[in-house]
């Protein structure tokens, strides 16, 4: 390996990792706080791809538009997914197997997504153009667009700022109240009802906005957001799930793994590296790197 | 005739199939200190759920300052003066003590004056005060609940439920305690208490009712009450 | 008087029914020779066999194992080079697929042990995205990668088409009754009873002295070989298998039947794979509406109507049963209530 394959790895980590992050940061929130799997994340993605797609191809808009549009977009149908596919179910929490239940009804919901993309818009791939052209030449011909530096960077301002809102502000402090005594919470006063389906819309929208970065990456198409949905799974459950840190350093770790596996065995075998990883670290330390024990084993 | 702030009558709740509690009937004035004493296991704890709304009852009627309750939202209650420490504190253990209080302060009229209510409470705790960065985990049995405490004072209630302030803690920190809630006694909180047996309540308790297999066995005075040999043989072997 | 045993919720008015629906079922192709038709049939009742394993791990055993679409594909696959590369009857390859895959199950068993439900499912659909990826990748050869596998003559290859197609309805269909029933009557036995008490609570077994690994290990021993059959018996049938038989979209579509039809119900396969076969058939020209619809139903049914359709059923059958019998308290309500599908699995204890 040379130097120019080392320098090109770690380009890709910074980048993919910065993006892999704010697709799973919202995966792992929504676990921390709700303790729900939200498998639609990865549909919101896709959607945030497509809205991409709108705004800067057929509209012919600027990026930041398409931030803010696939934001509002996803935040609602977020909010939408909670609404339907959570919400009907908390009476019944203590009776049922939750986490489950809501596993399959969060991923009904991404089907339904998923499909109807498919159905309104066509399974062919749509590329997202970027209007940002050129970039750094970091060393000896390893290229750093300024689009990609740009996608990293505000995917670094995101998930800082989300840590920002969680530990500052008063609605932050009551997710994170959730998160560790559900009944204490809401003996304090915080209004769970709006407090679950805002946090999944905030989760969503994140993921969203990471969707205009990785449509810019590759494509948009409605198939695009099942990969996006098991990279987060896979980055969630070693970072550790419920665990922001965790998920932003496993998020780089993925990130790496995936960027070194491709210079060293080839693209395609890439992503089942990180599958079999993951199998590893369900077998040893299901907790991943910074989650608890007792949440992962019986 | 004023309106007691807490009237429950006939109420029945438990979890699953069978009550815990069954036509548990109490009021508590204003200002009065209520001392609830049983063994465990027959509903002390379940009743101040129910009353709170962590439990939804199946029956019976609560009314809170004369507007009625009960099955509503913890969240609802809540919003209408009611503060209830529950068993094991329920401070949120990976936040500092401040966010905890904070926490305490969340309902939106609450929050608009929370520095305010901070710096009173600090200046009533003074030993919650010096652990205010501190995540509320590290603290020691009584640092916690006279935390939790504290972080019931951080907004205006009516009645305040207390469950069990002595459990777990050591002799010494239990008479802390105590002298935190007599304080709160003396500046006319309502206050409902559950308690398992008499030891630390004479100082404070202006009504005893004992609750026996989910309903309430025998109330009265705390005079009264202890002066009867069998009560007393049975929580407490002497006073 | 054993089947009276075995089936104690089986009164003889079922009996009757179940035993005339597989006559008419069975006595089909004999009147009505479209192959089209029978082909969709035969690929339904294949898929059956594999809801009908899956339902036993996950719905009995309350094991939340995503890797059974694996474990099919792994049997026809296995099936498929003992059909290939050795000298073994058909019979014995079909045999012998579901053998390899018993286990393969069987070790996929060990680590879910220790792991909480969602744990568990994770790994299990990482082994099996990471089964699907190398199958796909393989370019030895050996499973033809995605390709597909190299034609296999299958059981019937010395039939007629016409033949070999009747032939292979007759034989699913026999497998499809002869595991409902088996499974059935597990079910009722001492096994079941201990596999679903390890599901509701393990805890409380575990300090009984009945061991969760033990049960574990049948219950994916059981699913993973019936799963290997219907794999055999789909690279037969299909003369080939590919990787597509795996992956996120068929699991979906598996689970679904699975949920609709009632989760851990003897019937519950059956009609969750009936119903949703046929709208899969009527929508096959729109893929994206038919998932569409799917998604729909399937998010509908697990909020609204638990334990499926068998459970609607049941607790209508038991409501009707209560108002027509009031006061005579008969065998009938007795019968249904022993029927109700087992409540969706209760999470592990934290």
């Amino acid at each position: 390996m040379s130097a120019t394959d080392v320098v090109g790895i770690l380009v890709t980590t910074f980048i993919l990792g910065s993006i892999y992050g704010l697709v799973a940061i919202g995966m792992t929130l929504i676990y921390g706080a709700l303790r729900i799997l939200d498998m639609s994340q990865g549909s919101m993605v896709m959607i945030g791809s497509f809205v991409g797609w709108g705004v800067l191809v057929v509209a012919g808009w600027n990026p930041l538009v398409a931030i803010l549009l696939a934001f509002a977009a996803t935040f609602l149908l977020g909010t939408f997914t909670q609404l339907v596919s959570v919400q009907p179910l908390m009476k019944r929490r203590h009776e049922i197997d939750f986490e489950m239940i809501t596993f399959i009804t969060t991923f009904a919901v991404a089907i339904v997504f998923t499909n109807l993309a498919l159905e309104i818009l066509g399974p062919q791939q749509r590329n997202v153009t970027f209007v940002i052209a050129g970039g750094i030449n970091v060393y000896n011909g390893v290229n750093l667009p300024y689009q990609s530096l740009a996608m990293a960077l505000v995917s670094i301002v995101l998930m800082a700022g989300l840590g920002v809102f969680l530990a500052r502000t008063r609605w932050g402090m009551a997710i994170r109240a959730v998160a560790q005594d559900l009944d204490a919470a809401r003996l304090m006063g915080v209004p769970v009802g709006k407090l679950y389906p805002l946090t999944m819309g905030l989760a969503s929208a994140l993921a969203g906005i990471a969707g205009v970065f990785l449509g810019g990456l590759y494509f948009a198409s409605p198939q695009a957001g099942d990969q996006p949905l098991l990279i987060a799974l896979i980055v969630v459950i070693f970072g550790g799930l419920g665990s922001l840190p965790g998920t932003v350093y496993a998020a780089y770790a993925i990130g790496f793994i995936q960027a070194t596996a491709e210079v060293v065995v080839g693209t395609t075998w890439a992503l089942p590296i990180l599958y079999a990883v993951i199998l590893l670290v369900l077998i040893v330390r299901p907790q991943g790197l910074m989650g608890k024990p007792s949440e992962a084993r019986l | 005739m004023t309106t007691p702030i807490l009237a429950v009558s006939d109420l029945s709740a438990g979890y699953g199939d069978a009550p815990v509690i069954r036509g548990l009937g109490i009021t508590v004035e204003p200002g009065e200190v209520a001392v609830i004493i049983g063994p465990n296991g027959h509903g002390k704890t379940t009743f101040l759920r129910a009353v709170s709304g962590l439990l939804k009852p199946s029956r019976g009627e609560v009314l809170l300052d004369g507007e009625p309750v009960a099955g509503r939202t913890p969240e609802y209650i809540s919003g209408l003066g009611l503060v209830h420490i529950p068993q094991g504190d329920g401070l949120f253990a990976e936040m500092t003590v401040e966010e905890n209080l904070l926490m305490g302060a969340f309902p939106g009229s609450a929050w608009r004056s929370r520095r305010r209510a901070l710096a009173r409470v600090y200046e009533l705790f003074p030993g919650v005060r010096d652990r205010a960065r501190q995540r509320a985990r590290t603290l020691s049995g009584g640092e916690r609940r006279l935390t939790a405490l504290a972080r019931g004072l951080m907004r205006q209630s009516r009645i305040m439920l207390i469950d069990e302030p002595s459990l777990g803690l050591a002799p010494v920190a239990i008479d802390t305690v105590y002298g935190a809630i007599a304080e709160l006694k003396a500046s006319s909180t309502t206050i409902l208490l559950v308690e398992e047996n008499f030891t630390h309540v004479g100082g404070i308790a202006d009504t005893v009712h004992i609750v026996e297999m989910g309903t309430i066995a025998r109330s009265g005075s705390f005079d009264e009450l202890s002066r009867d040999p069998t009560i007393v043989g049975t929580y407490l072997g002497s006073l | 008087m054993i089947a009276r045993g075995l089936f104690p919720s089986m009164t003889r008015a079922r009996w009757a029914g179940v035993a005339a629906l597989i006559v008419l079922v069975a006595a089909f192709p004999l009147v009505y020779d479209n192959q089209y038709i029978l082909t969709v049939i035969i690929t339904g009742l294949v898929l059956l066999v594999l809801n009908i394993s899956w339902n036993f791990v996950l719905g009995v055993a309350g094991v939340w194992n995503f890797g059974q679409l694996a474990i099919y594909a792994l049997g026809g696959y296995g099936a498929g080079i003992l059909m290939l590369h050795t000298p073994l009857p058909p019979w014995l390859a079909v045999l012998g697929g579901g053998v390899i895959a018993a286990v393969i199950s069987i070790l996929l068993a060990f680590p879910t042990l220790r792991l909480y439900g969602i744990y568990t499912s994770l790994l299990t659909f990482a082994f099996a995205e990471i089964v699907q990826y190398v199958i796909l990748n393989d370019g030895s050869g050996l499973t033809g990668g995605s390709y597909g596998f190299p034609t296999v003559p299958g059981l019937y290859s010395s039939l007629s088409p016409d033949a070999s197609t009747r032939a292979y309805y007759w034989t699913v269909l026999g497998v499809v009754v002869v595991s409902t029933a088996g499974l059935a009557a597990v079910g009722h036995s001492h096994l079941g009873i201990a596999v679903r008490a390890v599901r509701d609570a393990p805890a409380y077994t575990a300090a009984r002295g009945v061991s969760p690994l033990r049960y574990r290990v049948i219950a994916f021993a059981i699913s993973g070989f019936l799963a290997g059959i219907a794999g055999a018996l789909y690279i037969s049938f299909n003369q080939s298998i590919s990787p597509s038989a795996m992956g996120l979209t068929p699991m979906s579509i598996d689970v679904t039947m699975l949920v609709i039809g009632g989760l851990g119900t003897v019937f519950g396969p059956l009609i969750g794979t009936a119903l949703l076969t046929i709208v899969q058939t009527a929508l096959v020209d729109h893929p994206g509406i038919e998932l569409t619809i799917l998604g729909t139903f399937l998010l509908i049914v697990v909020v609204f109507v638990p334990g499926g359709l068998v459970g609607l059923i049941t607790r209508t059958r038991n409501r009707v049963a209560a108002w027509a019998a009031e006061g005579e308290g008969t065998g009938e309500e007795t019968a249904g209530a022993a029927e109700a599908p087992a409540p969706v699995p209760r999470g592990d204890p934290r």
